[in-house]
């Protein structure tokens, strides 16, 4: 009966975590049975005219959803999903205007409308998403392509029909009752997948990348390849709903792939309740038809008070309307429980990375100059690290410290030289590309991911060696030694479901640690990790270095102001003093010398 | 007794969840040249953003000559005869010497005055007022603050970290400089430094700021006051 | 010879067009979707002069006055609580344009209605007849270039307004009020937007969203001369040009991308734009 009280006490988390699991995706197969029982009895109940706008109704939904999945959750603010939308729109009208219709040609228009929808979203993605791009440029690009689009199809002639459009082309024979019920079910198809999505692990992610994207990307994440196809997967989306649409209509005109219509997309998901899935698809349905039903009799009134209600949101309810009302039913603000909390699995020690040995030098920097406009912040930085080293850079402010850790971080960074970690030149490469090679940096400021859990972040920092699934939520979490030493050191491990915005400076600062250890690197690369600790705290992770250098063999390289911090842990000192090294060597010899006395207090002895 | 130039009552303040600066209670003399110690990220210069209103303070009060600036904006406490020369980005480079200097000092009058004073002391300046001021050399770019800091006649100047980077020479004439307005005007001052030599060259009081607390106080001309300092600020 | 001479009128209407844009920009550090509506409350105050009866002349100024007063109560009002949240306060600005666009539907009714030109008529110069009104305006784009920059150099609250572009706590650290400078910043840059829309107005016509085309342009003009007036000087010549010569020479679908889709593949390779740094 005497199991290992470890064995015993990860049996029932194991056992919750797979209960809260099933209980998920009990609730979704159940909301979905009932939402589609719904859509199955609407027509009997509903009048035509409400019929025919839901209908309309049903597939904007579909799309604002994958506003909400781009925006709300993802930080990618996107006016251009309607030009997705009118792709999907224009391949039904131009084939079944100018082919006709037979069931080739649908499935040709079907296939033209999911082809076209990605290629434009690569090609998207490769104007908008570079590495470094600013959101407003992303935005801005957004906006111009339906801009694009539409002014392509008003100079189509009689090919495009102008600006008047396509119309009276033949379509599939399907009664508008059973269009309501193809929609209808098409809508609670997507949102089923996207609500399976956005609550995966890989769903996480995204959410990382809205909050911290440049952390992201030194957790060795490809974050354009991310976006880009993501966009591409929500312009599938919307451009199938514009297939379906247009069948219905069977009129087609260049508004529907318009900027008036993409903005539009994003108010509705904007009053609706951003990051909340429920949120838009109410939103868009109750205004759509609204707007329906008003226009008739006041129609500049009615966008009027949209447009006022828009601003008003923005104002003072940015989360939306819905997450409003639904906190103000609750009683008063409380965030919805922590995701149930992942059984943590050690993994056997990976092999140490690419092609370092014990004694192979694990960083070579060699004559690394940075530039700032005419100020040389670097100057010449040459030394050599190897595995097992707790190297200590320190020098007064401005001395190029945290430039030369992001220099080695970052390919793209140095202005001249070299920098070679494990035998490999990290040349020009990206962030992410860099954590591959084998290099780990901690930030300074413990700036992390506040809406996520220890755990969340914990398997994102992982995500590069272990895959996050794309649909569900893993019991268990497997984490190399180094990392499960400093969460239990931490007592982290007591955190794995509190949100990270709960979390005081100090386990900020370990979780932030944690994170990098994840990564699996064997450079690691620290600054100031002791900033804003109190004298145990020091301690601590002055402890964790240490064991992290000589029992798991990696090479640390840290940026210090805290001398007495750098005397008791470091085996090496390097001292840079405008943006030279100044010396290298031990801690006695640096301590003692009277260089470096003159450089910090300018004593003369 | 004349209320102190600068008050700090128990503040503490920090950025995030992070407490970096606890407690700390100082004053400062009206004409008193105090010096706030410590070795980088101690907190000094956080103490100094504090006070001049860019970091919400945590809990305890600044007082300024008597008067609350607790809350108040930095734009307002700026206005109060209070000169601030931050350690970096202190300069508008891309603006010349001479639109620097009317930034800080809005009336032309106390312009021309200041610029008759403080060019006799510092004679770059106005052979090169229509340069821009990212062309000035590293320490002609601290005189030019030390100048703008001076130039409007203020009642309390704080200064971080003017020494760092600078040649012996120019730090020799900045501590006659600052005296010498100490004398002329009676104005007080909180120099933020780590240059040991200069604080006793200059200052009247000190405190060592450590991990946000003071750990140590007093008179820079008492006995054990260098050796004491020299030994908290070495490696 | 006539290309010349549009590339020129097309260069000065974008920049009297784009400079409002371009100051709040520097200042405020967002792009302010509602420049468009502000442009077209210009066009409206224009066609409120012309039915009046009054000077067409008449309508720059009371544009302005217009112009600044919206400005003035939008930035209390709407700007100031979203100083900390700028992609708010883009979207903020984008539903004003809306309101401000069914508000003028509202009020003036749907139709495309025209103002009275203050000059008419076409005038020879180098040897071609060309509309007079369009010349006026090269000449009324220069001296608002220069208006600008005098009283961004040669005055105290230029100076302060360059303060805060460059590095804004630095200027608070000064003294430098930063709020007023974003309140004064605004409310002129809308006034510019609404003399830029009664500037315009004469060439075509009002409508409610008229703003909508020119607001898409003016915006990849700032973005591309990053926060310098003279960098959009030269961005308005290249890329008017180059739209002129598109519209020309190949077809005006075309031309009226130019601009837009130019700016875009200039910000991808070059972020920053025709900036010097």
């Amino acid at each position: 009966m005497s199991k290992a009280p470890g064995r015993a006490a990860a049996m029932p988390a194991a056992l919750r975590a797979g209960a809260a699991r099933r209980v998920d995706t009990r609730a979704l197969v159940a909301g979905s049975a009932v939402a589609l029982a719904l859509v199955a009895a609407g027509p009997f109940v509903l009048p035509d005219f409400m019929v025919n706008n839901l209908i309309r109704a049903f597939l904007y939904a579909a799309v604002a959803l994958t506003v909400d999945v781009l925006w709300g959750y993802t930080g990618v603010l996107t006016f251009g999903q309607s030009a997705f939308f009118g792709i999907g729109v224009y391949a039904v009208g131009l084939i079944f205007t100018h082919a006709g219709f037979n069931f080739e040609y649908a499935a040709l228009a079907f296939a033209a409308a999911v082809i076209g929808a990605v290629i434009v979203a690569l090609l998207v993605g490769w104007l908008a998403f570079y590495h470094g791009a600013s959101p407003l440029y992303a935005s801005v690009v957004t906006l111009v392509l339906p801009i694009v689009v539409t002014q392509l199809l008003y100079s189509g002639g009689t090919f495009t029909g102008s600006s008047s459009g396509l119309s009276g082309f033949e379509s599939f024979q399907i009664e508008l009752d059973a269009w309501f019920r193809i929609a209808g079910a098409f809508l609670v198809a997507v949102t089923a997948a996207t609500w399976l999505f956005v609550r995966s692990d890989a769903g996480r992610v995204l959410v990382a990348i809205r909050e911290n994207e440049p952390r992201c990307e030194y957790l060795g994440l490809d974050v354009s390849r991310i976006k880009t196809w993501l966009l591409a997967a929500s312009a599938v989306v919307a451009s199938i709903a514009g297939y379906a649409f247009a069948s219905v209509q069977m009129v087609v005109a260049p508004e529907y792939a318009g900027f008036v219509f993409g903005t539009e997309l994003v108010i509705w998901v904007a009053l609706g309740g951003r990051g909340t899935l429920i949120g838009p698809v109410v939103g868009t349905l109750l205004i759509d038809v609204s707007t329906a039903y008003l226009s008739g009799n006041m129609p500049f009134m009615w966008k009027l008070v949209i447009g006022v209600t828009f601003v008003l949101v923005i104002l003072a309810a940015p989360e939306g309307i819905g997450p409003l009302a639904a906190r103000l039913l609750r009683g008063g603000r409380r965030e919805g429980p922590g995701a149930e909390v992942p059984e943590v699995r050690p993994v056997a020690d990976a092999a140490p990375a690419a092609g370092a040995e014990g004694a192979g030098a694990a960083l070579e920097v060699s004559g690394v100059r940075k530039r700032f406009g005419s100020l040389l912040v670097l100057d010449g930085i040459d030394f050599v690290a190897r595995r097992g080293e707790l190297l200590s850079l320190v020098g007064p402010n401005g001395a190029g410290k945290t430039t030369l850790l992001r220099c080695i971080a970052d390919g793209g960074e140095r202005s001249a030289g070299d920098i070679v970690v494990n035998g490999r030149s990290i040349e020009r490469r990206p962030p992410h590309e860099c954590v591959g090679l084998g290099v780990g940096r901690k930030f300074q400021n413990a700036n992390i991911f506040d809406a996520l859990t220890v755990a969340e972040t914990i398997r994102i920092a992982h995500a590069r060696v272990d895959r996050p699934s794309l649909w569900s939520r893993s019991a268990t979490l497997d984490l190399p030694q180094a990392v499960l030493r400093v969460l239990q050191t931490t007592g982290l491990d007591q955190q794995l479901g509190t949100r990270v915005r709960h979390l005081s400076h100090g386990q900020k600062q370990a979780l932030e640690l944690a994170m990098v250890l994840s990564l699996e690197p064997s450079v690691l690369l620290l600054d100031e990790p002791t900033a804003g600790l109190t004298k145990p705290e020091r301690t601590l992770i002055g402890q964790i270095l240490v064991d992290l250098a000589h029992t798991h063999d990696l090479c640390i390289v840290l940026v210090e102001h805290d001398l007495d911090f750098v005397r008791e842990i470091s085996s090496r000192v390097i001292v840079l003093h405008q943006g030279r090294i100044v010396l290298d060597g031990t801690v006695a010899e640096v301590v003692d010398s009277e260089t470096v006395r003159t450089i910090y207090s300018g004593a003369r002895r | 007794m004349t209320a102190p130039a600068l008050e700090l009552d128990s503040v503490s303040s920090g950025y995030g969840l992070a407490v970096v600066v606890r407690d700390v209670a100082l004053d400062i003399r009206p004409g008193e040249i105090f010096a706030l110690l410590g070795k980088n990220g101690m907190g000094k210069t956080t103490l100094l953003k504090t006070v001049m209103g860019f970091l919400p303070i945590r809990s305890g009060a600044i007082r300024m000559s008597g008067e609350d600036i607790t809350a108040e904006p930095p734009h307002r406490i700026a206005r109060r005869a209070i000169a601030y020369t931050p350690q970096e980005q202190a300069l508008f480079q891309d603006l010349s010497v001479e639109e620097n200097l009317a930034l800080a000092v809005r009336d032309e009058a106390r312009r021309r005055d200041g610029l008759r004073r403080l060019g006799e002391v510092f004679p770059f300046i106005p052979q090169r007022l229509k340069q821009r001021a990212g062309t000035l050399s590293g320490g002609e770019q601290k005189m030019l603050l030390i100048a703008r800091a001076l130039m409007s006649a203020p009642r309390l100047v704080l200064v971080d970290e003017i020494t760092e980077g600078l040649q012996p020479s120019v730090i020799q004439k900045l501590a006659a400089v600052l005296k010498a307005e100490r004398e002329r005007a009676g104005t007080a001052m909180l120099l933020v430094e780590q240059h040991v030599a200069f604080v006793l060259e200059v200052a009247d009081r000190y405190a060592v700021l450590k991990l946000g607390e003071i750990v140590d106080r007093g008179a820079v001309a008492d006995a054990g006051a260098e050796p004491r300092i020299t030994a908290q600020l070495s490696v | 010879m006539a290309q010349l001479l549009d590339i020129v009128t097309t260069a000065a209407i974008l920049y009297a067009v784009a400079a409002g844009l371009l100051i709040v920009f520097g200042v405020m550090k967002i792009i302010n979707f509602a420049h468009g509506g502000f442009l077209t409350i210009g066009g409206y105050s224009a066609l409120i002069v012309t039915r009046l009866g009054w000077n067409p002349w008449w309508s720059l100024g009371f544009a302005v006055v217009i112009g600044v007063v919206c400005g003035a109560i939008v930035e209390r009002l709407v700007m100031r609580p979203l100083y900390a949240r700028p992609l708010d306060a883009i979207l903020a600005t984008w539903g004003l344009g809306i309101v401000v666009g069914q508000v003028i539907t509202l009020q003036f009714g749907r139709e495309v209605q025209f103002v009275q030109s203050p000059v008419s008529g076409a005038m020879a110069i180098l040897g071609e007849s060309y509309s007079q009104y369009r010349l006026i305006l090269v000449v009324l784009a220069v001296v608002l270039a220069v208006a600008i920059g005098l009283v961004l150099n040669a005055t105290s609250l230029g100076l302060q307004t360059r303060a805060v572009i460059m590095n804004e706590n630095l200027a608070r650290g000064l003294g430098i009020n930063s709020g007023l400078v974003r309140f004064a910043t605004f409310s002129i840059g809308s006034g510019l937007a609404a003399l830029a829309g009664a500037l315009i107005t004469p060439l075509s016509s009002v409508d409610p969203n008229m703003g909508v085309p020119w607001l898409v342009n003016a915006f990849m003009l700032v973005l591309v001369s990053g926060m310098s007036l003279v960098s959009l000087g030269v961005s308005c010549l290249v890329l008017g040009g180059a739209q002129v010569l598109v519209s020309t020479y190949g077809n005006p679908v075309a031309g009226g991308l130019t601009i837009v889709v130019l700016s875009a593949l200039i910000l991808r390779f070059r972020p920053q734009g025709f900036a010097r740094e």
